[in-house]
C-alpha cells in the first residue's frame, strides 16, 4: 500500500477534486425530466469524459496508472449517482460537488484496499 | 522499421518528459532500482531507452547497449546517456529486426516498452533470439487488468493513448509466455495492472 505523503495526498486530492467537478457540472446538466436509467448510463459516460484529461494532468503529478485508474472510476461513479439523483431531484452545483466529493473519497479508499488484496495475486502467475 | 510507429514515437519525444518524467517515475522509482539491481557483469540489452528517465536507474559500471525505434527519443535522452557511469551505447532499432546476432547478450531488460511494441509476441521472440539460453528477461510494464471496471475503463483509454503513445490494454505476461519463455517471478507493483516480470528462455 502506497504510504509515500505526497502520494497519498495527491491521490486523495486528485479523486476529490474530479469527483467534486464531475458532481457539481453534472448536477447541471440532469434534471427530473430524464428517465432516471438514461440518466444514468449518461451521466456515467460523461463522467469518464470529463475526468479523462484531469486523469492524465495529475497522473503526471502523483503517477500514471495509480493515478489514472481511480479517478477514471471516480469520474464514471460520480458521474452516476449524481445524474441519478439528479433525474429523482432538482439538485444545485453545491449539492452534486459535495457527493462526488464524497465518491472520489470513496473510490481513494475502495482502490486502496482492492490494491492490498490483488498485489499479493501475483503469485498465481508462478504457481 | 516500423515507420507508423517511429512516427509516432518521434512526435511524443518533445513533450514525453512532460508525461512520465516527474509522477509516474517519482512513483516507480523504488520498484524500478529494485529490478534494475538485477543488471550483472555480462552483456545487457535495454529496449526502448525512450528519453532516458531509467538510465538514473541503473547500477553503474554495467556494460549496456540499448535501442530506441526513434532517433528523436533517443536525442532527448543524450544527456542522461552521457550521465551514465559506465558503457552505455545506444542505437536506432525496432525490437522487430534488431541487428544483433543470436545469443548475443546475457540479459534483457524493458521499461514501460511491451505497451507500445506493435505485434508483442514477435518482439518478445525476437527478444528470445538475441539472448542468451539460461539468460534472463527482466520487464517493468503496465498491462491490461482482468477486474472489473478496470478492464473495460482500460480498453477505453487505449482507443485514445494509442493514438499519441501506448496501449492501456495490453496481456504482457501472457505474451512472455507465447513467445517461448518461463516465468521465473511476476510481482504486482499496482492492482495487476503494473507489474515486474522476470522470464529465462524456455527449457533453460
Amino acid at each position: 500500500m502506497e504510504t509515500r505523503p505526497y502520494f497519498v495526498a495527491g491521490d486523495i486530492a486528485s479523486n476529490l477534486i474530479v469527483g467534486a467537478l464531475v458532481g457539481g457540472l453534472l448536477a447541471l446538466v440532469f434534471g427530473p425530466g430524464w428517465n432516471m436509467f438514461v440518466a444514468m448510463v449518461v451521466g456515467m459516460i460523461l463522467g469518464m469524459v470529463i475526468s479523462l484529461p484531469f486523469a492524465f494532468l495529475f497522473g503526471a503529478l502523483f503517477g500514471a496508472m495509480e493515478t489514472m485508474l481511480p479517478v477514471m472510476t471516480t469520474g464514471m461513479l460520480a458521474g452516476m449517482v449524481v445524474s441519478m439523483g439528479a433525474a429523482m431531484e432538482a439538485m444545485r452545483f453545491v449539492d452534486g460537488a459535495l457527493i462526488g466529493g464524497v465518491s472520489g473519497l470513496g473510490v481513494f479508499a475502495v482502490t486502496y484496499l482492492a490494491n492490498a488484496l490483488v498485489k499479493p495475486r501475483a503469485a498465481k502467475w508462478t504457481k | 522499421m516500423d515507420e507508423v510507429t517511429r512516427r509516432k514515437w518521434d512526435r511524443a519525444a518533445a513533450n514525453f518528459d512532460l508525461m512520465a518524467g516527474y509522477g509516474p517515475e517519482k512513483r516507480w522509482e523504488p520498484f524500478k532500482r529494485e529490478l534494475f539491481s538485477n543488471m550483472g557483469e555480462g552483456k545487457i540489452l535495454f529496449v526502448a531507452v525512450g528519453t532516458g528517465l531509467d538510465l538514473t536507474f541503473f547500477p553503474e559500471g554495467r556494460s549496456i547497449i540499448g535501442i530506441d525505434i526513434s532517433q528523436k527519443m533517443l536525442d532527448q535522452a543524450a544527456p542522461r546517456i552521457a550521465d551514465y557511469a559506465g558503457d552505455l551505447q545506444v542505437q536506432q532499432a525496432d525490437v522487430h529486426d534488431m541487428p544483433f546476432a543470436e545469443g548475443e547478450f546475457d540479459q534483457i531488460f524493458t521499461s514501460c516498452t511491451f505497451c507500445s511494441v506493435p505485434n508483442p509476441i514477435e518482439g518478445l521472440k525476437a527478444l528470445r533470439r538475441v539472448l542468451k539460453p539460461g539468460g534472463d528477461l527482466f520487464m517493468f510494464e503496465h498491462t491490461g487488468s482482468r477486474y472489473f471496471p478496470f478492464k473495460p475503463m482500460m480498453n477505453l483509454m487505449t482507443l485514445l493513448s494509442r493514438q499519441v503513445g501506448p496501449d492501456m490494454n495490453r496481456a504482457t505476461v501472457e505474451n512472455v509466455v507465447a513467445a517461448g519463455f518461463d516465468l521465473q517471478r511476476v510481482t504486482h507493483v499496482y492492482m495487476d495492472v503494473v507489474k515486474t516480470i522476470h522470464a529465462v528462455p524456455h527449457g533453460s
